[in-house]
């Protein structure tokens, strides 16, 4: 039967082949844009190297401290993670890095900057680079603040025209550090493993760092299973009453929140955006998101669907006599609905094919203008089937109204030539 | 005319209800993009009130341990920096701030005083800022040494400022009123002494606001530097960059400094401020170039449907520029009709105080250009559907089936 509707709504395609391209033009732009922001969000969150373990880390991205009057928020400090945080239930490692600082270098008269980040020796066994060259710096070239550095392959470039990097001498922010590794550029959006270069901690210019609870550093955690999220999450919140804060006058409690990948964005968008309000816990904050995110969707898609909708309805009348027809041999209204909602389901899969055909293109452009650093947005299978789901929903979503109002054409009237 | 026209569209009420909510959403996309686009080029025109060519931006950053920012030797400090920068000879003059234009940083207040609402944006430099950074004082003066000795603290504010706080009054001496601090102690009053044109620091597409500059003095502040703005003569390269570098790294060893100028930073400001604006506006054509096309198609495929009226018609002595008005003007018809919901509804956005930082020429401009905008897309999609709406013959039309 599913093959014979086929049939159907391929003849009634082809029949007005203008009106065709009309819908078929605003499904291909609306599924565009779809996939193309799932692309852009999937860019940042997926979990690929070097985030290979990302859905068993946690990360501390921020803290806040506040008082009667005041309020203070930033990256917790190094002390915050080092003094108090380390030995967290079912933490199978723990790294504190630096955040992303952007950094200059002098070079033959012309500057080139960097975004510099200060990591301990468990990063990088934490996050799963592949080098091109060399290999980390460790946890004893830390312990003993060697003046070391990684590089990624854009840095490579810039100081060294590409060629091999290992054992030559960078300067950057006034210290000069050996190149022992080079890796492959990782994408701004990737709050964690994002950075040109990467140094040990200990090269900091003084150690006044060590005691700060708060400022300028995260922490990952990476644990057994996600299972253990919630027993790291409980400890931690216990952990942080016992914090130490630098003027008790000031300040009188400090808040801080492990996240996933995912919850990050959530927070970033809830914090910064339309529900402001809405601060929470990662958990909560996901829920949220999802929701707002589905609303967003929709939101988009209602101008593309009425217009879909209007474009189907003005079409009833032409298939008045089929549908008389049908009606008079028995077929049901429901029958009839469950028809025309596959018609438009084709339909909108076919503007969904065209639409992941043009998808690259568009990425293409969208990476070549460089507006964030070191992107490479492309198309992959997740957002390939994300793409297929939101054409599947566009189609029912714009089909039910027009099918369900062509199902209740009397069939004398249809017979006859359609009415009203 | 009219009231045939509401007929019309009242007796096919269902599908013409369906077609004008797809005009009230286009209306409010279209709404939208012009408004934000006429918002942005409003900014653009205003004055900025500082140049930025030849100023360079030093952010000192402590953050990775050094000196506590307020202790006496990270003042002292800041203070060699500022010595160190004058006496290069590539460098006119140079100041230290706390915010500099263009950054991401700012430092707002906002409070109740006098039963009036104050909002406005701080900044704490020292004097050679105002040459630094070439502000316009158009009233009063800027500081100097002479504010050394002041009693009550010496302000600058801009014209908005001024305007909000004491009207069409000289401003000069007297006090900007303060709120009280939480546990109702007066706040330290505020003495303004000069008035400059503007300050905009977050660049020509920000919206501009009121703004307030008090004053560092050197021998007696407690804070550490936070950035330095420095005035370099024209035509210096950016080779000088490192040598500016270098020359602090050589006064202070455990901090770290970073040199921007501030037309870099404007670029930056500027890409960042527009690429959001041209993807929605992408889109957002895009959106009405669907509706239209759209829009085009259901309104041929009624002409078609109604052969049988439009042939009655022509029967009975209408010409073809009757029938071409009618189509035409029914699609207008309900394009007015959505227009008024659309317009009533956006007229309640400032009342609900949504949009006060929006001027409101920016919002009737914006009603306006958009109004006019949809009656010609409505125009043009109904054009080619009443033109072939004028060919019917009405022989053929009376038998059509």
């Amino acid at each position: 039967m599913l093959l014979s509707y086929l049939k159907l709504a391929m003849k009634v395609f082809l029949r007005r082949r203008v009106f065709t391209a009309i819908s078929l033009f605003g499904i291909t732009f609306t599924l565009l844009v779809l996939v193309v922001a799932t692309s852009v969000l999937d860019h940042a969150t997926a979990p690929v190297a070097p985030e290979t373990r990302q859905e068993r880390t946690l990360c501390v991205y921020s803290a806040r401290m506040t008082g009667d009057d005041n309020t203070w928020q930033s990256e917790a400090g190094y002390g915050f993670f080092d003094r108090y945080m380390r030995g967290l239930p079912g933490v199978e490692r723990m790294s504190i890095f630096s955040e992303a600082t952007p950094v200059a270098s002098y070079r033959n008269g012309g500057r080139i900057d960097s975004v510099l980040k200060r990591a301990d020796g468990e990063y990088w066994k934490i996050l799963d680079f592949s080098f091109l060259e060399g290999g980390p710096f460790t946890v004893d070239d830390v312990a003993n603040a060697r003046f070391v550095a990684v590089i990624n392959e854009t840095t490579r470039n810039r100081f060294f025209g590409g060629e091999p990097a290992v054992g030559k001498v960078i300067e950057a922010d006034g210290q000069r550090f050996q190149v022992v590794g080079v890796v492959p550029d990782v994408p701004l959006l990737r709050t964690i493993p994002f950075a040109d270069i990467w140094v040990p901690i200990t090269t900091a210019k003084s150690d006044g760092y060590k005691r700060e609870v708060m400022g300028g550093f995260l922490g990952i955690f990476l644990v057994g299973s996600p299972a253990d999220f919630p027993a790291l999450r409980e400890e931690l919140q216990a952990r942080l009453k016992a914090v130490e804060l630098p003027d008790p006058k000031m300040w009188k409690q400090i808040e801080a929140h492990p996240y996933t990948a995912i919850e990050r964005v959530a927070a970033i968008f809830l914090e910064s955006g339309p529900g402001r309000a809405l601060t929470g816990r990662g958990e909560h904050q996901l829920a949220v998101f999802c929701m707002l995110v589905a609303g967003l969707v929709l939101l988009f898609m209602l101008l593309p669907t009425l217009n879909l909708v209007n474009l189907n309805v003005s079409r009833i009348l032409e298939r008045a006599s089929e549908i008389g027809v049908r009606k008079a041999f028995g077929a049901s209204s429901y029958m009839l609905v469950g028809q025309f909602v596959v018609e438009n389901v084709v339909l909108t899969l076919a503007g969904g094919l065209v639409a992941l055909f043009l998808s690259p293109m568009v990425l293409q452009a969208l990476t070549a203008t460089q507006l964030v650093p070191y992107a490479h947005f492309t198309l992959n299978h997740r957002v390939f089937a994300y793409g297929l789901g939101f054409a599947v929903v566009f189609g029912v979503l714009s089909g039910v109204y027009p099918a369900w109002r062509m199902s209740r054409l009397h069939p004398v009237e249809a017979l006859n030539g359609g009415a009203r | 005319m009219t009231r045939h026209l509401l007929k019309l569209i009242w007796n096919r009420k269902r599908s013409n209800l369906l077609l004008m909510s797809e005009i009230f959403f286009s209306f409010l996309v279209l709404l939208f993009v012009v408004g934000l686009g006429l918002y942005y080029v409003d900014n653009y025109r205003q004055p900025l009130g500082y140049s930025y060519a030849d100023v360079w931006r030093i952010t000192i950053d402590p953050n990775l341990g050094g000196p506590n920012p307020s202790s006496a030797e990270a003042v002292e400090t800041g203070r060699q920096l500022l010595m160190a920068a004058k006496d290069l000879p590539q460098v006119e003059t140079a100041a230290i701030a706390f915010t500099a234009p263009f950054g991401n940083g700012s430092w707002s207040t906002d409070y109740e005083a006098d039963g009036r609402h104050f909002e406005y944006e701080l900044n704490r430099v020292t004097d050679d800022f105002a040459k630094v950074m070439g502000l316009e004082v158009v009233r009063g003066r800027w500081f100097d040494r002479q504010d050394d000795a002041a009693a009550v603290e010496p302000v600058v504010v801009n014209e908005r400022l001024s305007r909000i706080a004491f009207g069409a009054l000289d401003p000069i001496g007297r006090l900007l009123p303060q709120d009280k601090e939480r546990d109702g102690k007066e706040r330290p009053p505020k003495q303004v002494i000069g008035v400059i044109r503007d300050f905009r620091q977050h660049g020509e597409f920000d919206a501009p606001g009121s703004f307030l500059f008090s004053r560092t003095n050197l021998a007696t502040t407690t804070d550490g530097p936070r950035l330095l703005l420095v005035k370099v003569r024209p035509g210096t390269t950016a080779a000088f960059q490192e040598t500016l570098t270098r020359r602090f790294e050589g006064v202070a060893k455990d901090w770290s400094f970073k040199v921007q100028s501030l037309t870099e930073m404007r670029d930056t400001n500027h890409r960042e401020r527009l690429a959001p604006v041209l993807a929605v506006s992408l889109v957002a054509g895009f959106l009405l170039l669907m509706v239209a096309l759209g829009l085009t198609g259901v309104l041929w495929q009624n002409v078609t449907q109604r052969t049988r009226e439009i042939g009655l018609r022509r029967a009975k002595g209408a010409t073809a520029r009757n029938i071409y008005g009618q189509i035409v003007g029914e699609i207008l018809m309900m394009t007015t009709l959505s227009l008024v919901l659309a317009v009533v509804l956006v007229l309640q956005l400032p009342f609900l105080g949504l949009l006060s930082h929006v001027a409101p020429r920016v919002l009737v401009a914006s009603l306006f250009v958009s109004i006019a905008a949809l009656y010609g897309l409505a125009a043009i999609c109904g054009m080619h559907p009443a033109r072939l709406a004028t060919r019917v013959q009405p022989a053929e039309a009376l038998h059509y089936e």
